[in-house]
């Protein structure tokens, strides 16, 4: 079944409204045509009753050899009046009847006159027509011609009827549109609940809309210090530890064990660090409050590569020797650093290239490991999940690298994707927006 | 020579009590302080200090504005130590004058190797009037020490490695003098692990390569047999 996307809750309103006009138009337009055809036909029949009597007056004082001339004379653009001799023998149709007897009670000397009206065939214009009789028994006939002007008339009509009925839908559609409007203003609200702080909605519109904001105020207050209870919670966690740690680590060096021992706990002690650090940057969006400012992208990529190089990595870097871009540079940096720990620590290498597109900037990490399993694709970019759950366990941080990632490169209005690349391995690429130069 | 003088403020007492010893064992003469008011005690009295390590959270203050302050009469070398360790936080750090910041939970060594690092950069950090300067300039190129930062010709900020930006010190610090490659070596002994000569010149052709990306010729000249040379004309900005 196809489904038709939604006119909304406005479009379904001004339908509804269009409709009840409509509906009453056409009603209206019905009733009152044939209240006029009436009145027209009431109107109608006295013209011409009175027109035929003075017509037959004229025509029976005038000589029978001027007749036909005087007939001409007499016809008008409505009814064409000719005269000939003998009695019209056809009968009065039935349908006209009616119209007779009004005709007659107008002018009751065309009874004397023996007036007779028949209906022309439909396929002659379905006119009127008809006779009477001069005193002579010659026979004056006349037959109505139907005016052209009648359509126009009615569609002119028509539109004077139809103008206010569509002014009326205009303004319905703007009032409508206005009563919805703290409905639109919630939508938008709805959409930035946890992004930022809560700024509470004015209390507008119709009374349900008021409740439902002055809920949804309530709702996004309860759940914006839910967050950041819990945020703070976690960041004086990271933060109170780091002193201990702190600590640990100089009782650590100046402790009696042997090497070993010693090297073991402190690699403890660092994992712990880091997971702290990584919880912290994720916490507090680090650098992300910097302002974006001109950064030359290629260098700072060659030179984390270089750095991880300079661990012992197989590192490569292919791209040009510089090129500026508009970022916060803290951010970025460490977006880049992330995917390219990622890339060592999963993949065992790494290479990194800089593509420029017309209107994006392009940087691919590669790492010839196993990739992701696809169906583990999409939970890799959320926060506090590892994709080595169980399997090894020297994985550092909380699984909040890529996250961090992602949050970075938002905020500079890029994209991060992650692709396992036909030939092996994974690919990630950081996708931005070419900034103002 | 005899034992330089570390002023330490942190609040937590177990921390202090152990970097204190640590930085002892390490022949530097030690006075610790908890709060603002002891450490204006511990600058005043006794032999003069020629360093201070300063926590950032402190209880009734912050170590930021204690530094602000300490900068208003003295240019002695400051670290921060800092449980925050935000970029944000070592950014304003610097600009407000630090010398260096280090993250807790730090390695013992690493301290001590800063903390020597900072003392032994000697001549320049103690000629008062390069320190005030903290910005120079060379064909065209601005480096600024407070916040360790290079920035290109066309104003765009240019990653340097901790070791490169040492490096390019030293050659700002003697423009147009040779300098032996041994001297380079032992200079950057506190960052490199492996410092052998092969490094150093690793690390020259990298500062080369940034130094040219914009598209000119690098200033670092290599004299045969002796060592490199910076060519270009330094001017504080």
């Amino acid at each position: 079944m196809t489904r038709w996307p939604s006119i909304g809750l406005l479009g379904r309103i001004v339908l509804i409204l269009a409709f009840v006009l409509a509906t009453e138009f056409v009603a209206n337009t019905l009733i009152f045509d044939r209240v006029s055809k009436f009145a027209l036909q009431d109107d109608e029949a006295h013209r011409l009753a009175e027109y035929l009597v003075v017509a037959h007056r004229i025509m029976d004082r005038t000589p029978a050899p001027a007749r036909p001339e005087v007939a001409e004379e007499l016809s008008t653009a409505r009814l064409a009046v000719r005269w000939h001799k003998g009695i019209d023998t056809q009968s009065t149709s039935f349908a006209l009847s009616g119209l007779r007897d009004q005709m007659l009670g107008v002018e009751p000397a065309l009874f004397e006159a023996k007036l007779r009206l028949h209906l022309m065939p439909l396929r002659q214009g379905g006119d009127i027509a008809g006779s009477v009789e001069l005193s002579d028994h010659s026979t004056m006939a006349f037959q109505t011609r139907q005016q052209k002007s009648f359509w126009p008339l009615t569609l002119g009509r028509i539109v004077a009827l139809a103008l206010p009925m569509l002014a009326l839908a205009l303004i319905g559609f703007m009032m409508i549109r206005a009563t919805l409007r703290p409905l639109r203003n919630l939508m938008g609200a709805t959409r930035r609940v946890g992004r930022q702080e809560p700024e509470p909605l004015p209390e507008r519109g119709p009374q349900e809309v008021r409740g439902l904001i002055r809920d949804f105020n309530a709702m996004e207050a309860r759940i914006h210090r839910l967050i950041s209870t819990r945020t703070q919670a976690l960041a004086a966690v990271g933060h109170d530890l780091r002193t201990p740690l702190a600590r640990l680590k100089f009782r650590l060096d100046a402790a009696a064990l042997d090497e070993e021992t010693r090297a073991a706990m402190s690699d403890d002690v660092r994992e712990m660090g880091d997971l702290l650090r990584s919880l912290q940057i994720y916490l507090g969006g680090e650098g992300q409050g910097l302002p974006a400012e001109k950064i030359d992208l290629a260098v700072m990529a060659a030179t984390v590569i270089d750095s991880a190089r300079d661990e012992g990595h197989d590192a490569y870097y292919d791209g040009p020797s510089s090129l500026e871009a508009f970022a916060r540079p803290v951010s970025i940096r460490r977006a880049i650093a992330n995917l390219v720990e990622n890339a060592i620590h999963y993949g065992g290498n790494v290479r990194l290239a800089i593509r420029e597109e017309a209107d994006a900037i392009l940087i691919l990490i590669d790492d010839d490991g196993p990739g992701i399993p696809a169906e583990r694709m999409e939970s890799a970019l959320q926060p506090f999940v590892r994709l080595d759950e169980g399997r090894s366990r020297n994985t550092r941080g909380m699984g909040l690298g890529l996250a961090i990632v992602q949050d970075a490169i938002r905020a500079e209005g890029g994209t991060l994707s992650l692709a396992n690349r036909p030939e092996g391995g994974l690919r990630a690429t950081i996708r931005l927006p070419r900034g103002p130069r | 020579m005899t034992a330089q003088t570390i002023i330490l403020v942190e609040d937590d007492p177990g921390l202090r009590t152990l970097i204190a010893r640590m930085l002892q064992e390490n022949g530097f003469s030690v006075r610790t302080a908890a709060t603002a008011p002891e450490m204006w005690i511990a600058l005043e009295n006794g032999p003069p200090a020629s360093l201070v390590i300063l926590d950032i959270m402190l209880p009734g203050t912050n170590g930021l504005d204690l530094c602000r302050q300490i900068r208003r009469t003295s240019d002695i070398p400051i670290i921060f130590i800092s449980a925050k360790g935000s970029d944000e936080d070592r950014i304003l750090g610097l600009e407000l004058g630090a010398d260096d910041f280090l993250a807790k939970p730090f390695q013992p060594r690493e301290l001590v190797a800063r903390a020597r690092a900072i003392l032994r950069r000697g001549p320049m950090t103690d000629n008062h009037q390069a320190r005030g300067r903290n910005e120079f300039r060379f064909d065209g190129w601005t480096v600024y020490f407070s916040r360790r930062e290079l920035r290109s010709p066309s104003g765009a900020v240019v990653d340097l490695t901790g070791a490169e930006f040492d490096l390019l010190s030293t050659f700002i610090a003697q423009p147009m003098r040779v300098i032996g490659r041994e001297r380079l070596i032992e200079l950057s002994r506190t960052r490199l692990s492996d410092s052998s000569d092969r490094s150093i010149d690793v690390l020259v052709s990298r500062l080369r390569r940034k130094l040219s990306a914009a598209g000119g010729e690098p200033p670092i000249v290599t004299v045969r047999g002796v060592g490199y040379m910076f060519s270009a004309q330094v001017e504080p900005a």
